[in-house]
C-alpha cells in the first residue's frame, strides 16, 4: 500500500538476478513518486528500467529493500515485448480485460485505443509489433488503473501512431488524474509529455525529481575556463580557452559566462555522460 | 475554438508556446470573450503533451485576466487584446513599412531580422 | 466446447486452449464411433453355441477380431492418457505463459496468481476427468464384449486402468505433476518431456507395485505330475505357484516333462508334499483400484502442494 498523495514508493530497494552470486540488476533505490505525474524513467540499455518496473508491477520480489506500489486491481502495466495471447483474437483479448477485471474495466477506453485501426477478428498472433502495442495499451488503459507502468511503450510505434497513443494516454492522466510510469530510452519521445524524471544508470538512481525544478536547478554555461565553485560540476569541456559545463548551481551563477537553462536532453546526456563507466 | 501547435524545438518552453498561440488568437479575433478554449483532456489528446503543462498555460493567462475558469464548465476567454484586427492603423503602419523596406531592396530576411531586433529592443524583459 | 456460461479467468482458459479442448472432444466422438461401430459389426456375425449352453464367437465374425484388436490398441491409448494430459498442463498450459511472457499480461489484471494457476488447473482438470471418463464408457462398451478374452483381462497394462478409478487418480497427478514441472522448468517443450517422464514412471512403478498392496490367496493341494490339479477361480490372476517340500519349503516354478517320474517326486533332491498356487481373485480388483487411486490422490496432493508454494515464492 502507498501513502497518501504517493503513488509509487521505493525504500532501499534492489534486485539481483541469479541466486547468491548473481547480479545486481537494481540497487539502494529511494524514490517517492507523486500520484498525477507523467514520470519518465529513463537510462541506457541495462540500467534496470525494465526490472524497477516489474517490481512496482508486483511480478518479481525485491531481494532488499522495499516497494510500495497500489494493489494489483489499480495497477496496468504493459511489459516491454508487449506480451499478448497469441491464439486471441483482438476482441477476444479485449474481452479478457473485461473478465479478469471486474467492476473496473471501461470498454470505451480501451476501444479508444483500438480506434478503426484493427480488425477485431484478427488472431493477436498476426498483428505487427505497432498493432500489440495498440493492444496491449488498450488493456492497460480499459483497466482504468490509477497507476500505469509502461515499459518502453512507444519502440514499435511509427511517429503518428506514438503520437496518437500518447495523446491518449495525456488524455487519460488529464481526465482521471492516473499516475504514469514510462520507461524508454528515447528521450524525444517523453520530452514534453513527462512532468517527472527518474534517472538510472547501472542499477541506482541518478536523478530524480520534477522535470522544471530539475532544469530550473541546473545551469548551462559557456565561456572562458575558470573555477565553477561553489557550483556543483555534472559535466564540463574545454575547447582551447572555451568551457562548455552543466552545473548544479549552488546560489546565483557570478562569472564571465553566458548561462542557459539546459533542455531536458542536455540534462539527461550530461548525466548520462558522466556516470558512464562510474562506479556504481 | 483554438488548435494548439506545439514545436518541440523551438527551444520556447512548451507551457508558453500555448499562452502565446492563445493571445495570438486573441489578437487576431479568432477568439472572443464568452469564448471557451478547449479542455485539458482535448488539447494533450491532441499534442501529446503532459496535462499539467496545460493546466500551467491557462493558470498564466488567467493570471493575466485573459480567461476564467468555471467550475466545471471549463476554462473561457474574458478579454480581448488590444491592437489585433486585421484592419487596425499599426498593421496599415507596418504594412506600408514593409512595403518601403521593399522596394528599398530588403529581402524577407532581412526584414525579418530588422524586425526582431527592433521588437528585442522595445520589449526587453517582456516574456510572451 | 461453449464458453457462455463460463467466467473470468474461466471463459479465458477455455477461450485460449478451444482448440485443445476441441481436439479432446473430437478424440471422445472418435473413440465412441469406433468402438460402436465395430459393436454392430460384430453384432451381424451370431455367436456360436457350444455344449453345455456356453457361446463363442464364430470364427469367421472379422467384426469381432477387429474389435479385439481395436481394444487391444484403445488399452495401450488409455494409458498414454495421463502422459498426454500430464505434458499439456506442464507445457502449453504453464510453462509456455512462462516462457513467452504472457504470465506478465495474466498476472497484472485483477485477478491473483493463484486465482490464475488455479482457474487454469481447475478447468484442465475438469476437462481431463471429462475426457477420461468419457473415453473410459467408450472402453466399457468394447470391454463388455471382450473383456476377459486372451491379452483383455481385467488385470492387463490398459484394461486394468481403463475399467476402475486408477486412471482417473493418474490423470489427476498428471495435472498437479504438470503445474509443478511447468513452472520449475519454464521451458515449453523441456516441460512436456519431464513431466510426461514423471507420470509414465509412476505408471510402470504402480503397475509393478499393485499386486503387492492385498496379500494373495493360496491354495494348495497333493503334487500331480505333468499337471496342475489346483483349480483357482476362472477370472483369477496367478501370481506365482510351484511345490512344497517336506519341510515346508516352497519350491517356485514346476513342471518337469521327463517321463517316467514317480508321482510328485519331479525333483528328485527335494522331497515333495504338496503344490501350491498364489492368485488373485477377481474380488481384489476394486480394493487394489482403490489402494493406487489412493497413493496416486496423496502424490498428487503433494505435487499441487509444492506447485503453489512455488507460485507463492515468486510472485508476490
Amino acid at each position: 500500500m502507498t501513502r497518501d498523495g504517493i503513488a509509487l514508493e521505493a525504500d532501499l530497494l534492489g534486485k539481483k538476478y541469479g541466486g547468491r552470486s548473481g547480479r545486481w540488476a537494481l540497487r539502494e533505490c529511494e524514490f517517492a513518486l507523486p500520484a498525477g505525474r507523467v514520470c519518465a524513467l529513463v537510462g541506457p540499455n541495462g540500467a534496470g528500467k525494465s526490472t524497477l518496473l516489474a517490481l512496482a508491477a508486483g511480478l518479481v520480489r525485491p531481494t532488499e529493500g522495499a516497494i510500495r506500489a497500489p494493489a494489483r486491481e489499480q495497477l496496468a502495466y504493459v511489459a516491454q515485448e508487449k506480451p499478448l495471447h497469441p491464439r486471441l483474437t483482438v476482441a477476444d483479448t479485449l474481452r479478457m480485460g473485461r473478465e479478469l477485471n471486474p467492476g473496473r474495466w471501461n470498454e470505451d477506453a480501451a476501444r479508444r485505443v483500438i480506434a478503426d485501426e484493427l480488425d477485431p477478428r484478427a488472431l493477436v498472433h498476426h498483428l505487427s509489433g505497432g498493432q500489440r502495442t495498440r493492444v496491449a495499451l488498450a488493456l492497460a488503459l480499459g483497466k482504468r488503473a490509477e497507476l500505469l507502468l509502461l515499459d518502453e511503450p512507444m519502440a514499435d510505434l511509427d511517429p503518428l501512431a506514438r503520437h496518437q497513443l500518447m495523446g491518449l494516454l495525456m488524455a487519460d492522466a488529464a481526465e482521471h488524474g492516473t499516475t504514469v510510469v514510462m520507461s524508454s530510452h528515447i528521450l524525444t519521445e517523453l520530452e514534453g509529455a513527462c512532468d517527472h524524471l527518474l534517472l538510472l544508470h547501472g542499477g541506482r538512481i541518478r536523478l530524480d525529481g520534477p522535470v522544471d525544478e530539475l532544469l530550473s536547478a541546473h545551469t548551462l554555461l559557456r565561456g572562458p575556463v575558470g573555477d565553477l565553485a561553489p557550483h556543483t560540476v555534472v559535466e564540463s569541456r574545454t575547447t582551447g580557452r572555451q568551457l562548455t559545463a552543466l552545473i548544479r548551481r549552488q546560489g546565483p551563477v557570478e562569472g564571465p559566462w553566458e548561462t542557459t537553462e539546459p533542455s531536458l536532453e542536455d540534462l539527461l546526456l550530461a548525466h548520462l555522460r558522466t556516470t558512464e563507466g562510474a562506479p556504481a | 475554438m483554438v488548435e494548439y501547435r506545439i514545436d518541440r524545438r523551438s527551444g520556447v518552453a512548451t507551457y508558453l508556446q500555448i499562452v502565446q498561440q492563445t493571445k495570438q488568437a486573441l489578437r487576431m479575433g479568432l477568439l472572443e470573450p464568452g469564448d471557451k478554449l478547449p479542455t485539458a483532456r482535448e488539447v494533450v489528446e491532441a499534442t501529446a503533451i503532459n496535462p499539467n503543462t496545460v493546466l500551467k498555460a491557462y493558470r498564466e493567462l488567467e493570471r493575466e485576466g485573459l480567461v476564467e475558469a468555471r467550475r466545471g464548465l471549463g476554462t473561457f476567454v474574458r478579454a480581448t487584446l488590444g491592437t489585433g484586427p486585421a484592419d487596425s492603423p499599426f498593421r496599415g503602419e507596418l504594412a506600408d513599412w514593409a512595403r518601403r523596406a521593399r522596394a528599398a531592396g530588403l529581402d524577407r530576411e532581412d526584414v525579418a531580422a530588422l524586425f526582431t531586433s527592433v521588437l528585442k529592443e522595445h520589449f526587453e524583459g517582456d516574456d510572451a | 466446447m461453449s464458453s457462455l456460461a463460463l467466467r473470468g479467468p474461466y471463459w479465458v482458459t477455455v477461450r485460449q486452449y478451444r482448440r485443445t479442448l476441441w481436439l479432446a472432444g473430437a478424440a471422445v466422438i472418435l473413440a465412441l464411433a469406433v468402438i460402436g461401430g465395430l459393436r454392430i459389426w460384430d453384432l451381424q456375425t451370431p455367436d456360436v453355441h457350444v455344449e453345455g449352453g456356453f457361446t463363442h464367437p464364430a470364427d469367421d465374425n472379422r467384426g469381432y477380431g477387429t474389435l479385439r484388436m481395436a481394444m487391444e490398441y484403445f488399452s495401450m491409448a488409455m494409458t498414454l492418457l495421463p502422459l498426454l494430459v500430464g505434458a499439456f498442463v506442464a507445457g502449453p498450459l504453464v510453462a509456455r505463459e512462462l516462457e513467452s511472457g504472457t504470465y506478465k499480461l495474466s498476472l497484472t489484471q485483477s485477478t491473483s496468481p493463484a486465482r490464475w494457476l488455479g482457474s487454469k488447473l481447475r478447468t484442465a482438470t475438469a476437462a481431463a476427468l471429462l475426457t477420461t471418463l468419457l473415453l473410459m464408457a467408450a472402453y466399457a462398451l468394447g470391454w463388455a464384449r471382450v473383456g476377459g478374452s486372451s491379452q483383455l483381462h481385467w488385470s492387463d497394462r490398459g484394461s486394468y486402468e481403463a475399467t476402475g478409478t486408477a486412471l482417473l487418480g493418474h490423470v489427476l497427478l498428471a495435472v498437479a505433476v504438470g503445474a509443478l514441472v511447468g513452472q520449475l522448468i519454464r521451458r515449453t517443450l523441456v516441460a512436456m518431456a519431464v513431466t510426461g517422464g514423471i507420470v509414465g514412471l509412476v505408471l510402470l512403478i504402480l503397475g509393478a507395485l499393485r499386486w503387492d498392496f492385498l496379500p494373495v490367496t493360496t491354495i494348495t493341494g497333493p503334487a500331480v505330475e505333468n499337471a496342475s490339479v489346483l483349480s483357482m477361480p476362472e477370472d483369477g490372476l496367478i501370481m506365482s505357484q510351484g511345490l512344497i517340500s517336506t519341510f515346508g519349503n516352497r519350491l517356485p516354478g514346476w513342471f518337469c516333462f521327463t517321463d517316467g517320474t514317480p508321482v510328485g517326486a519331479c525333483r528328485t533332491d527335494e522331497p515333495i508334499a504338496a503344490q501350491y498356487l498364489d492368485y488373485h481373485p477377481q474380488s481384489h480388483f476394486w480394493p487394489t483400484q482403490l489402494i493406487e487411486t489412493g497413493i496416486v490422490l496423496a502424490l498428487a496432493a503433494l505435487a499441487l502442494f509444492a506447485a503453489f508454494r512455488v507460485l507463492r515464492a515468486r510472485h508476490p
